[in-house]
């Protein structure tokens, strides 16, 4: 009886603490909608525009965001090093691409797919076999390990892989061709332009995420990442091997950072080696956003993040610019944490609260 | 006495199992002989869940030995000892939660590569389960406890298991649910497989079983037929409620 009571004014205790909490996020939903709209009202060209290059950035970070999220979803670790593993992959792209295949400005697309091609299937092996490897060394002996000290080692392992970076290339940025990709207009808006080297982004994004999505729903493979993922023992009375299973969650999301790291290279056509650090943040919020184990929610919360950050750079009436982007971006990352840690499309657990 | 090699389907000499520093199993040994319903009784905390763990894989004893079909698989992974034969309902039905019936189902059969007979196989455990036919394409994590169970017992049979231990089928199910799973459970070895069962309700698991074996603290304090263990004064104050 009692406890019951206790239990009821601690409900009540709550809703009370949390009406003004939700007031605040409501009239700041509403703040938010009335700037787009301003924004949209005053320049629409500008605001699709905007709109454009979010999903363009987006679509990388939901590759990223991807990695964070399945390795999540089957270890409940927040691996800290993937965020370097897509910034190599980025350099092996940008090695490979410029001083292996010698790309130049503007190369005939008789040379351009065939070495993108090549330098995508390299970046993704390479960087699916060094996350494997990463947690092969550096995870596993700790699978038994109280949380905190595979978290600590996934941080060490991010330090260590910048360092090689920086061993590598130099603490200075290494670019590509600005012209590696075509920059042909695919259509106009007034004065704003879509390029073809943002839909060629969006377009090798795509089937990445359509082939995981199938991989991991309709796979014997995929099966047993997700079966593993929702119950490990029981998962190995099934008679599914455990451990190669969650090395395989880490060669595909490795392979996702590969795919990333290319993608990025020669869109952004310069990456340092402290590159993956900053994206890797913003993928983790991304994934932390969506729901972190949920894989539509992670791309939904990449696309989320990628509209931030090019709606708060880009727009002109009252952004706050990009001098802001990190703080708004890790903003919403604490008031998630605060508010919804399940995130958007996340399910509340007992533990997860 | 028929002959003991090729009788045996499952047996456990005198293994010594630990649960971090914890001395779980204090040398079980036990055997179960085909065709035979066995059951494994005691109280909380007596070592039943411990000794199914020893015997799957997912721990190994630090002593004794486990053979099955006359091979050793006292060291063998857990994802190896289903491949071999040997399949679990587990406590609390394990089932995985956001997957449905029929994935459930599928994870059962994940070691067998012979699609003709899988299919054959779906179709018998929605036989016996005529209800888990019916959601099939359901959520296993949001159906009740009755159902659940019925999933976890046909997950254990998609396996084709030659032994199929079950650990606590009745916990928590209405009465009605606990008379149609042991009724199954029945139907299942008379269609051939060797059953293992764990189980509070030591009434019933006398009823069904044809030998039985009482653990206590780890070791086992009583064995012998279902219905001697039945009779037995300190059988029925421990553990049938009789004062």
């Amino acid at each position: 009886m009692t406890s019951a009571d206790t239990a009821e004014t601690i409900v009540k205790a709550r809703r009370a603490a949390i009406g003004p909490a939700t007031a605040v996020a409501l009239g700041l939903i509403a703040l938010l909608i009335v700037w787009l709209a301003v924004n949209f009202e005053k320049s629409p060209a500008l605001f699709v525009k905007a709109f454009l290059i979010g999903i363009t950035n987006g679509s990388v970070y939901a590759l990223v965001a991807l990695g964070y999220t399945l390795v999540y979803g089957i270890l409940e670790l927040i691996n800290f090093a993937h965020g370097d593993v897509f910034m190599l992959g980025g350099m092996m792209s940008a090695t490979f691409l410029v001083s292996i295949f010698h790309l130049g400005s503007d190369p005939s697309a008789v040379y351009l797919w065939p070495a993108l091609f090549a330098s995508l299937a390299i970046s993704i092996v390479f960087c699916g076999v060094l996350n494997a490897s990463i947690e092969r060394i550096a995870y596993r002996p700790l699978r038994k390990a109280p949380r905190l000290a595979p978290l600590i080692t996934a941080i060490a392992m991010s330090f260590i892989l910048q360092n090689v970076a920086i061993a590598w290339k130099g603490p200075n940025y290494i670019s590509l061709p600005i012209n590696i990709l075509p920059h042909g207009v695919v259509f106009s808006i007034g004065r704003n332009t879509y390029t073809w080297d943002a839909l060629i982004v969006v377009l090798l994004t795509v089937p990445v995420l359509v082939a995981l999505v199938w991989l991991v729903q309709y796979t014997k493979r995929g099966k047993a990442m997700r079966a593993t993922a929702q119950d490990r023992e029981a998962a190995a009375m099934m008679g599914i091997d455990v451990n190669r299973t969650i090395s395989f969650t880490f060669l595909i999301a490795g392979g996702l950072a590969g795919a990333a790291g290319l993608i990025y290279a020669i869109y952004f056509t310069s990456i340092r080696f402290d590159q993956g650090f900053q994206l890797g943040l913003f993928a983790f919020t991304a994934a932390v956003l969506g729901g972190i184990g949920n894989l539509p929610g992670a791309v939904l919360g990449a696309l989320f993040i990628g509209l931030v950050q090019s709606f708060n750079n880009t727009l002109g009436w009252h952004a706050p610019g990009s001098d802001w982007t990190q703080s708004i971006v890790f903003s919403i990352l604490i008031l998630i944490l605060v508010f919804r840690p399940e995130g958007i499309l996340g399910e509340r657990t007992p533990e997860g609260g | 006495m028929s002959d003991v090699a090729t009788d045996t389907v499952l047996r456990v000499d005198g293994i010594h199992s630990y649960y971090g520093s914890i001395h779980a199993l204090k040398g079980v040994t036990l055997e179960v002989r085909t065709g035979e319903i066995v059951t494994l009784i005691g109280s909380n905390g007596a070592g039943k869940s411990t000794t199914l763990r020893s015997i799957n894989g997912l721990i190994h004893p630090r002593r004794g030995r486990i053979t099955f079909l006359g091979k050793d698989i006292t060291n063998t992974a857990a994802h190896h000892v289903v491949g071999m034969g040997i399949s679990q309902s587990p406590e609390g039905r394990r089932l995985f939660p956001r997957m449905s019936v029929t994935e459930n189902l599928e994870m059962g059969a994940f070691q067998r590569t012979d699609k003709a007979n899988f299919k054959e196989d779906m179709e018998r455990v929605f036989t016996l389960f005529p209800r888990l036919a019916e959601r099939r394409s359901q959520k296993a994590g949001t159906m009740s406890g009755g159902e659940q169970q019925m999933c976890a017992i046909g997950r254990a049979l998609m396996a084709r298991p030659k032994l199929l231990m079950l650990d606590e089928p009745s916990l928590g199910l209405a009465p009605i649910f606990v008379e149609r799973i042991f009724e199954t459970v029945i139907e299942i070895n008379r269609q051939g497989t060797a059953i293992l069962l764990v189980e509070q309700n030591a009434l019933m698991a006398l009823d069904v079983a044809s030998r039985g074996y009482v653990l206590e603290t780890g070791t086992v304090a009583l064995e012998g037929p279902a219905d001697r263990l039945k009779a037995d004064e300190q059988v029925r104050k421990l553990y049938l409620g009789e004062g």
